[in-house]
């Protein structure tokens, strides 16, 4: 008996009977399971923000970028305010004007240095104190006591922290023989976080049918797509978690973030398809560490900077908007004579989307995140 | 007391088959005579010829195009492929067999903890192979700068790494402009990027948060314009590889971290990266970063303390800094503490099954598998090295499905011999339900995914 049979008959009677902790876990009554899904999609290696949502009216945008900006105005796609979303965000777009997308511009975390990594850390634990072993996310599931899955190997900072996060990743292996998992189950009683891991990755497999993914290096769409799938089939899970790299744009920015937007366009949709009716009542979210410098560098590409922008989407979303103050582009105006100006705090987005849509109430917001007010924006339906 | 298995299995890579019995009584010293340069064995693939080839590709690449313009009407290009593919399947070829080599001698090396520092400085300079120049170049960064200074003063290890042409490449200072340069001054949309600089200081050197500024990112990068790699077509030059080009160097003297280097070219930079590789912030780093990679997610301070001690009192001689961590009771605590990575699980999977990772999947196509293939961190800070990178359910269930299959590919090999390796590491309770498996091929997957074989 190959193991999807195991885990369809025999996984739970065989837990049930050998692990009564690990199964008192997996028994554990969720709240009533929660319609409202949340899907957190991060961006690593800093997206220039000015290059997705292009602010086309501002007088010195051509002073800093003109060669970034020549190439792709002609075909950039109207949004409100005068910005022009790049050319190859074509579902996003169209998302826009159902009013299921809207980006928020010069949006950034707490975080002022331009480390990547530190970066990711601090955006994604969301706390004022980098702490890798907790993440925002994983804090707002413990609040809702739900459960939710990350898109990776292994669980990311954003979800670390409570014992409800999975992971879930496509294998291109043939599964192994069911005694196997038995003895390995017996084997790592002594070790508990074996043991759970085990379980953990068994019930998730043997929650879904979903065909093996075919590549060993699955590209964002397919990832996109199996996420989708997941969470339209579990109804115990209420938030994903998915990331995507090739950001960190300091040379040849043109033609990669064309194919980057391409990808992260051609996900969100294949995610959109794969959730069918769930996406009515999905929220996601589209972030990255920091932006981008203002003005090009001496490489046809940028270097780090500071503000970028948000992405939300999903059937649940009272978009069609740009929101988030413009600061300018204006010399005087930049951050460190450099940067584009944070104008608000990403916490303060997150904490709104968790407290409208996901109900957290005002003390259950500030254990998430501590120093982030939530928002007088009315951001759903 | 299990101090012969813990140099083995934490110091190294694990035991090959009977090496646990026949090491040297003193497992310390065996350890410290591994402190000298890594040779390897087979050359596959220089830096140099990678320049060649993909001056070579670039030439192809415009042929193709030409061709293509000027034959578009009589359809004469049925004939199939392109010259610049050709170029392009030898390259990456080409790359895949040394990454191949480099890891079969790795694995079958006796001196595992030698190549477990290559591995861990190879990752501290990670470059990614995330396009066809940097394909070409990524796995001759280790063999050409890494092995050599593997143990030296760290200062000639960083000099090396930074004037290599694959991190030159990488970190995009091949095009980096001094903007009062004689070029930068002709074309001024040419210019800095800072990228080289601030990875320097952020990772390879002081660490995060250590104190510099972005003014100082900006002038370490200003010190480094000119640090570039030759173009055989292009370069009137004989020489292939890293050259300083005075007309890209941005004039002046630099100020960095509260100190003053006048303007004398090509050691200008070469100045402050002697200063930073001494500096204490770095010694702090870099200590750390060894004591987790080798002892645990956590290390003891103490132990982090004197081999930053060493560090500052050698100047950084990697040697000395090695022997304190050696030397330290901290490094040799029984308990098992650090979860293997997916390379070091492959790696001493195939050392104590007497396989030299050849086998299909090989050992390079099994890291792609289990999210660990070589030259794919993705990003300059390389992949993690601690346990939450790596024990999702998700990393183990792939685990166990490679030792599954893995295990069937083994012809004849002893269980016992097998076994042996992890000598008095083994649990009872493992032990127990290895001997109880349904078959030896079972046996195997089972001592193979055991926690005490996960860990180390």
């Amino acid at each position: 008996m190959k193991r999807r049979n195991f885990l369809k008959t025999g996984c739970a009677a065989w837990v049930l009977s050998q692990q009564p902790y690990a199964l008192a876990k997996v028994l554990e009554p969720v709240n009533a399971p929660n319609h409202k899904k949340l899907v957190w999609v991060v961006l690593r290696g800093a997206m220039d923000s000015l290059h997705a949502v292009v602010p086309v009216f501002d007088p010195y945008l051509n002073q800093h970028r003109a060669s970034l900006v020549t190439p792709i105005a002609e075909n950039l796609l109207p949004l409100e305010r005068g910005f022009g979303l790049h050319p190859a965000l074509k579902y996003l777009h169209n998302w826009y004007q159902q009013k299921q997308m809207m980006p928020v511009v010069a949006v950034a975390s707490g975080y002022r240095q331009r480390s990547h990594f530190d970066a990711q850390d601090y955006l994604e634990s969301g706390l004022p104190q980098i702490d890798q072993d907790n993440g925002w996310l994983g804090r707002a599931m413990q609040q809702k006591n739900q459960q939710g899955i990350a898109i990776a190997r292994s669980v990311p900072v954003s979800m670390r922290g409570n014992q409800l996060s999975n992971t879930w990743f496509p294998s291109n292996l043939p599964d192994a023989e069911e005694d196997l998992y038995r003895a390995l189950m017996q084997m790592y009683q002594p070790y508990p976080e074996f043991a759970e891991r085990l379980n953990q990755g068994m019930m998730t497999r043997g929650s879904v049918e979903m065909d093996k993914a075919k590549t060993r290096n699955p590209k964002f769409e397919l990832l996109a797509k199996n996420c989708g799938e997941l969470l339209a089939h579990s109804v115990n899970t209420s938030c994903a978690m998915l990331e995507m790299g090739g950001w960190d744009t300091h040379n040849g920015q043109i033609w990669r973030l064309d194919k980057q937007f391409s990808q992260l366009d051609a996900g969100l949709n294949q995610l959109k398809l794969a959730l069918a009716e769930k996406w009515r009542d999905t929220i996601v979210i589209v972030a990255t560490e920091f932006g981008r410098t203002v003005k090009v560098n001496g490489t046809d590409g940028t270097d780090h900077g500071t503000a970028s922008a948000l992405f939300l989407a999903g059937g649940a979303l009272n978009g069609g908007k740009v929101l988030g103050d413009w600061p300018g582009l204006a010399p005087e105006n930049l951050y460190q004579n450099r940067d584009l100006k944070p104008t608000s705090a990403i916490n303060s987005w997150l904490a709104t989307v968790l407290h409208q849509h996901w109900q957290l109430n005002t003390q259950q917001v500030r254990a998430v995140f501590p120093d982030a007010t939530i928002r007088s924006e009315q951001l759903l339906l | 007391m299990y101090n012969t298995e813990i140099a083995l299995n934490r110091f190294g890579y694990g035991a090959l088959q009977n090496q646990l019995n026949t090491l040297q009584s003193d497992p310390k010293k065996w350890l410290l005579n591994q402190l000298k340069p890594m040779q390897f064995t087979q050359v596959e693939w220089t830096s140099i010829q990678a320049i060649h080839t993909l001056a070579e590709f670039q030439l192809a690449k415009e042929a193709d195009k030409k061709n293509a313009a000027s034959q578009a009407d009589n359809n004469a290009m049925q004939a199939g492929e392109l010259s610049s593919d050709k170029i392009r399947k030898k390259i990456n070829q080409a790359a895949k067999q040394t990454t191949l080599a480099s890891l079969q001698q790795i694995i079958t090396q006796p001196e595992s903890f030698q190549s477990r520092l290559l591995d861990f400085f190879s990752n501290h300079f990670s470059v990614s192979a995330n396009n066809i120049i940097t394909k070409a170049l990524a796995p001759t960064l280790e063999r050409e700068a890494i092995a050599p200074n593997l143990v030296g003063q760290f200062s000639d290890l960083l000099l090396a790494v930074i004037m290599h042409p694959a991190m030159l490449v990488y970190l995009n200072n091949e095009k980096s402009i001094g903007p009062d340069s004689k070029v930068g001054k002709k074309r001024s949309e040419k210019g800095l990027n800072e990228n080289l600089a601030r990875e320097i200081l952020e990772l390879h050197t002081l660490g995060v948060n250590a104190g510099y500024s972005q003014q100082d990112v900006r002038e370490l990068a200003m010190a480094i314009t000119g640090w570039t790699v030759t173009h055989p077509y292009k370069d009137k030059t004989e020489h292939i590889g890293f050259i300083y080009k005075d007309q890209h160097h941005q004039p002046g003297a630099r100020f960095i971290l509260g100190k003053s280097y006048p303007q004398v070219k090509l050691e200008q930079g070469k100045q402050i990266l002697i200063d930073l590789a001494e500096h204490p912030a770095t010694a702090k780093h870099i200590s750390f970063k060894l004591a987790r990679h080798f002892i645990a997610d956590e290390p003891d301070p103490a132990l982090v303390s004197a081999m930053s001690q060493s560090w500052i009192q050698s100047k950084g001689n990697l040697a000395f800094v090695l022997t304190a961590m050696i030397e330290h009771p901290a490094s040799w605590q029984p308990k098992l503490q650090k979860l293997k990575t997916p390379r070091d699980f492959v790696i001493s999977a195939c050392r104590a099954c007497n396989q030299t990772g050849t086998q299909k999947p090989d050992s390079f196509e099994t890291l792609k598998i289990l999210g660990q293939m070589p030259f794919s961190a993705g990003s300059p800070a390389g992949f993690g090295d601690t346990a939450a990178f790596w024990n999702g359910s998700e990393a183990l269930l792939a685990k166990i499905e490679w030792a599954d299959r893995f295990s069937r590919l083994l012809k004849n090999e002893s269980l016992e011999l097998i076994k042996q390796t992890l000598g008095r590491q083994l649990s009872a309770n493992s032990e127990k339900l290895i001997n109880q498996a349904e078959s030896k091929q079972q046996a195997i997957a089972l001592f193979l995914m055991s926690p005490e074989f996960q860990l180390r």
